[in-house]
């Protein structure tokens, strides 16, 4: 039916140009609400728009960012992942416990297997992964809601971490080069871990853009009875997605456990409601087949000015559950709304 | 065609052997029955089974079991219900601990018992209203809105407790007065206090709500088939709401019980909590997607989730708690997912 | 009261370029049974839908015992008086009879529900009109036939005017089919009318006072079933003297077999057999419920089967996205449900089947993509002025072709499908047919599965016609074939006409 596809004459007469999609316009709004809010905070915060402020905005945020990218993935397919913040801990912890060093002292806490770093860093990740396939398991196996099953799998995480710190944390004993990858700086004072999560974005953004696998996570959240129809195999998929999401988490973790040198158990807490609102800042929506990784980008930089400016203003810590939560909640009703008075 | 297929599944999935449905629908009180005997049997040393130190003693750890209960006792069942609509509530915790932290507060700076109750009563009917709204009415995805508030109400509750301190207690200041333990600790009969019978008054009536008036039979209706029950003439966005605020008003009530029980209202005391509201109904049988559940073996699916946390909290060290909530989340989510039937999806 | 419990006066319904029901006149007698019938697209679905709500009018009057008619949606509808006995049955799986009885019309006392009278009433009807079934037992437990049942019992005792029955018979087996039969036929006693809409002739003569035959969205007839002839009469005003296109008999017969199916064999099928060869363009005639969508997706390996299946010689497997490797893809039945994915563009929807063909390593060459859309938009004339609009925004037609372009582009030996132009209009149509016929004479095979007789007899090298699950005939097409004879074993007949 068709020759070569590569000169099709005709084309010109259809417009590839469309009036600008609807995806791209909430993250153009976004965007706009971010450069508002960052000018808000200029005006009234004190000191905000030192430059060094603005630049730790992002820096401070890098691993929520990261585990952004894997949930927007899973929250464009209708799913959700809640473990990830167990496994930032986890993975962070076991990096530590793997590493110390074999029999030195008589504090349990103090004692690990010994093992070199790389090794260390393997077995963690693949804690992750585990946990990331138990969690795709229940999701399409057995067909469980992914809400519940991710926040199970998010206290088995944690509760790894809780068992190996006895409830604290793990931080003597470490071999030298433990602490490296988590504070070496890359580019004046900007850390490795910075330069991963932009790194990460990339080709997030990439896959999510460019690649038939991205297109696919779309057509999954889109209409999943069809994409099967149309020849999707959506059980591997989403277990690919899992995955990812996953080892995201369990780098990030390994990253944090380098900066701070110590495996906590209370490592990220709460990081898996700041991811998901982050994403949802992003534009991204639970109906699915909508969202971007650079929408969550932007929502990460909301969420980063409106706490900042909250520190700033010298409220107290706790008005950032609040904060964030009336956040959310107006995106999503502000998303709602345009797009409905855009498609009238 | 496509329909006439899901008509056939759904005549295949009914015809249930009438002996294995009840095994299936029964085995929340099996597991009760078989996790009771399993803690019962640890440490079978000095005093037998009913001694001190066992689990079935009476006064030592029946009692504490039940006093601890008494929080979800108080929620689940209504936290059920809710479920059987098809929705879903996260914010339980946070709102157990916002009302712990203001009942506490009024308590400690002298308001009397009763206004206390009243005040914290209307705080949960208005943190449930919160959440309807936001469902029912806005229509945003429940598991969303109500992590929002579940945000929402843990940064209030912790905004409320002073700065340095860590929960709202007694200080040199002001001194909690005692019989702020009278609700949920001080005995009234057999050891257990005014707040446990208070829980189970609240499942009588649920029990009853739930199978002998019109928001149980709209709840499973909606839950059911809502598309069948609107088309009938039914509110459900007013039943929705309904339920919602009648679980906010019921973590008001256990938030009340815990900060009663331990004299402190503690902003962190509810965290967790939907957690086990969740492996609760999943342990009696609720359908995720809703229609199907039962306040009855919900209660039972408390107790088993209680028993587990108490009686391991004698064997266990304190840091695998966390790690044993997961694995059982997990298996109760095994469980259910084998054994109750969710509604065939069109 | 006027002895016409419901009367339809110049009926008119217009859609952006046709007109599903022209000028529409009859009147409906109080207590009968009144059957509907015509050809898919005669103009009865659509009928259906503004006495139920889910259309308004353009123009035109209908009075309900003698007020003017008007239903926005179907609960407004059943409030009015009139009920519908939908496929999807309206019932909670969950409750029992006897709360499904009462949902919405319970007697409360302070929240709690009593017992009173009225329960006793809508038990009574219940059991007048199907004494075995218990009203406490659940609703999940009840075969489709005693749901429906209930649902009937439902809408007598709230006192329904009129019960529209759209082919309930679909999924029921003969003696539940003689027991509905006699239900209905009560309940002209009870002061019900019943609208029946049903392709099985036999039942219109067996059950039906009244008979209103459509075609083409005209009324062509309302007669008392007594003064019906016969089937043949029924079918020769069904069908008219349309004149088909005639039938351009093929040149070139490959004998080369690609698919052979062997005793397919579902819930709803019975041993179903049949091979197609290269080349050839097979039809499946049925109509509602004959079992047209179950072998389609059988072959498409979306739902599982028993039998054999058998695609250029090797087995096939039970997953769509096997089956699309080896060469086959399918146009469903449902497209904004299964077909399409309609938050996404035009161009991202046509190329999801074949997605290895424009893109490399993994990723996606943009410049082909549009090709790719630009290309199907121009063939299949997909009115859009540009590719990334939304699927949603086009009309129903324009959707199909949608779906239609993205299992061209799959380029699969075999198509599947599907009512293919349901809610297409003419000139669409024929650019579709067209295809067909190319497709052909590139080498590929055809299996249409269709609903619609003309456009079966238009195309089709050899036409299998199905009845209830059942494979009740072969015949090959040729220019004078009798129509008659195909639609009489459609609909359920033996007897050559």
């Amino acid at each position: 039916m068709l020759r070569n596809i590569d000169k099709v004459s005709g084309i010109d007469k259809i417009s590839t140009r469309s009036r600008m999609n609807d995806a791209t316009f909430i993250t153009l709004s976004m965007l706009g609400v971010l450069i508002v809010l960052l000018g808000l905070a200029c005006l009234f915060v004190p000191n905000f728009y030192l430059g060094q402020n603005i630049i730790n905005l992002v820096t401070n945020y890098w691993f929520v960012i990261v585990l952004g990218i894997g949930v927007t993935f899973l929250l464009i397919t209708g799913n959700f992942d809640m473990s990830v913040s167990g496994i930032v801990a986890m993975s962070g912890v076991l990096s530590v416990y793997f590493c110390q060093a074999a029999h030195v002292s008589q504090s349990e806490l103090a004692n690990g297997l010994g093992l070199p770093y790389w090794a260390a860093i393997v077995l963690a990740l693949t804690a992750s992964l585990i946990i990331g396939a138990i969690n795709a398991f229940f999701i399409t196996k057995l067909k469980v809601a992914s809400i519940i099953v991710t926040l199970g799998t998010m206290s088995i995480a944690r509760g790894i971490a809780h068992i190996v710190t006895h409830g604290a944390q793990r931080n003597t004993s470490l071999p030298d080069v433990f602490k490296v990858i988590g504070n070496i700086t890359v580019i004046g004072s900007i850390k490795l871990s910075v330069i991963i999560m932009i790194i990460f974005v990339i080709i997030a953004v990439i896959i999510e853009k460019r690649t038939v696998f991205g297109r696919r996570t779309y057509l999954i959240g889109a209409n999943i009875e069809a994409a099967r129809l149309s020849g999707v195999k959506v059980g591997q998929h989403l277990t690919i997605l899992y995955l990812i999401s996953s080892l995201l988490a369990g780098i990030t973790g390994i990253l944090l456990a380098s900066e701070y040198v110590s495996g906590t158990s209370n490592r990220a807490m709460g990081s898996e409601f700041d991811a998901l609102v982050i994403v949802l800042l992003g534009g991204t929506s639970i109906a699915g087949g909508f969202g971007s990784v650079s929408g969550t980008v932007i929502g990460a930089l909301i969420l980063a000015v409106v706490t900042s400016s909250a520190t700033g203003l010298l409220l107290r810590p706790e008005w950032q559950f609040i904060l964030k939560g009336i956040v959310t909640f107006l995106a999503i009703m502000a998303q709602r709304f345009a797009l409905d008075r855009r498609n009238i | 065609m496509g329909i006439n297929e899901n008509i056939s599944k759904q005549v295949r999935k009914s015809g249930t052997n009438s002996w294995k449905a009840t095994l299936k629908g029964s085995y929340v009180f099996i597991l009760l029955i078989i996790v009771v005997v399993i803690l019962s049997l640890v440490k079978m040393d000095s005093g037998g089974i009913f001694g001190r130190g066992h689990f079935l003693n009476w006064d030592g750890s029946i009692v504490n079991l039940l006093r601890s209960a008494v929080p979800i006792l108080t929620l689940s069942g209504g936290f059920t219900l809710l479920m059987i609509s098809g929705n879903i509530d996260l914010s339980v915790g946070s709102a157990l601990s916002l009302s712990a932290v203001i009942y506490s507060l009024m308590i400690l700076n002298g308001f009397g018992l009763f206004f206390s109750f009243i005040i914290t009563m209307i705080l949960g009917i208005v943190l449930g209203f919160v959440n309807g709204l936001l469902v029912m009415k806005l229509r945003i995805t429940p598991v969303i809105a109500t992590l929002v508030t579940l945000n929402l109400y843990k940064g209030i509750a912790r905004l409320i407790v002073p700065p340095g301190i860590s929960a709202i207690k007694s200080s040199t200041i002001k001194t909690m007065p005692a019989w702020i333990n009278n609700y949920a600790r001080k005995d009234l009969i057999a050891g257990l206090p005014v707040a446990f019978f208070v829980a189970i008054v609240i499942i009588a009536i649920l029990v009853i709500i739930q199978r002998k008036t019109i928001l149980g039979k709209y709840s499973v209706a909606i839950g059911g088939n809502r598309l069948a029950a609107e088309l009938s003439g039914i509110n459900a966005v007013k039943i929705g709401w309904i339920l919602y605020i009648m679980v906010g008003l019921l973590a008001a009530l256990a938030g009340i019980a815990r900060a009663s029980y331990m004299s402190i209202g503690d902003p962190l005391t509810g965290d967790g909590m939907e957690l086990d509201c969740i492996i609760a109904v999943l342990l009696g049988g609720t359908a995720f997607s809703g229609g199907e559940g039962s306040v009855i073996k919900t209660i039972a699916g408390a107790l088993i989730i209680m028993c587990i946390t108490t009686g391991l909290m004698t064997v266990i060290p304190p840091y695998w708690q966390m790690f044993t909530k997961g694995t059982v989340l997990v298996l109760a989510v095994t469980l259910n997912s084998l054994l109750v039937r969710e509604k065939v999806l069109e | 009261m006027s002895e016409y419990v419901l009367e339809i006066k110049n009926l008119i319904m217009d859609f952006p370029g046709v007109r599903a029901v022209n000028d529409v006149s009859f009147n409906i007698k109080r207590n009968t049974v009144h059957c509907l019938v015509g050809e898919n697209g005669a103009g009865k679905s659509t009928l259906i839908k503004i006495l139920t709500g889910a259309y308004i009018k353009t123009s035109g009057t209908i009075l309900l015992n003698g007020k003017e008619y008007i239903a926005h949606n179907t609960r407004e509808a059943k409030q009015k008086g009139i009920s519908t006995l939908f496929q999807e049955l309206n019932i909670v799986n969950q409750l029992t009879v006897e709360e499904n009885l009462t949902l919405g019309i319970e007697d409360t006392f302070m929240g709690f529900l009593k017992k009173t009278d009225k329960i006793k009433k809508m038990i009574g009807i219940l059991k007048s009109l199907e004494p075995s079934i218990n009203p406490k037992q659940l609703v999940s437990s009840l075969s489709v036939a005693k749901k429906q049942i209930v649902e009937i019992a439902k809408a007598v005792a709230t006192e329904a005017d009129i019960i529209i029955m759209d082919e309930p018979t679909a999924a029921l087996s003969e003696n539940e089919i003689q027991r509905l039969f006699k239900i209905i036929k009560s309940l002209r006693e009870k002061n019900v009318t019943v609208i029946y809409i049903s392709h099985r002739l036999d039942e219109i003569f067996e059950l039906g006072d009244y008979v209103t035959v459509m075609r083409d969205g005209k009324h062509i007839a309302t007669k008392p079933v007594s003064e019906v002839k016969d089937r043949c009469e029924l079918i020769k005003m069904m069908i008219g003297k349309t004149l088909f296109e005639s039938y351009i008999p093929k040149e070139t017969q490959s004998s080369q077999t690609l698919l052979e199916v062997k005793n397919l064999t579902t819930d709803k099928l019975n041993n179903i057999s049949f091979e197609i060869k290269k080349g050839e363009i097979v039809g499946f005639y049925g109509l509602v419920g004959a079992g047209k969508t179950e072998i389609a997706r059988a072959v498409f390996g979306a739902d599982s089967y028993r039998g054999e299946i058998i695609f250029k010689g090797k087995k096939l497997y039970n997953s769509p996205d096997k089956t699309i490797e080896a060469g086959i893809a399918l146009v469903p039945e449902e497209r904004r449900s299964q077909g399409l994915f309609t938050v996404l563009t035009i161009r991202e929807n046509i190329s999801v089947m074949n997605m290895q063909k424009i893109s490399r390593a993994g990723f996606i060459n943009h410049i082909k993509e549009k090709n790719v859309s630009a290309e199907y938009i121009n063939k299949l004339r997909i009115v859009t002025n540009t590719m990334e609009k939304q699927v949603s925004k086009l009309s129903g037609g324009n959707q199909q072709k949608v779906v239609f372009s993205k299992c061209l582009f799959a380029d699969s030996d075999l198509l599947i499908l599907d009512e293919p132009t349901r809610g297409i209009d003419v000139g669409a149509k024929s650019e579709i047919y067209n295809i067909i016929r190319q497709l052909s004479k590139e080498g590929k095979s055809i299996m249409m599965l269709s609903s619609e007789l003309p456009e079966i007899v238009n195309i089709c090298d050899r036409i299998f016609i199905l009845f209830d699950g059942d494979m009740k005939a072969e015949i090959k097409n040729s220019s004078d074939i009798d129509c008659e004879e195909i639609i009489h074993i459609a609909t359920g007949g033996e007897v050559v006409c």
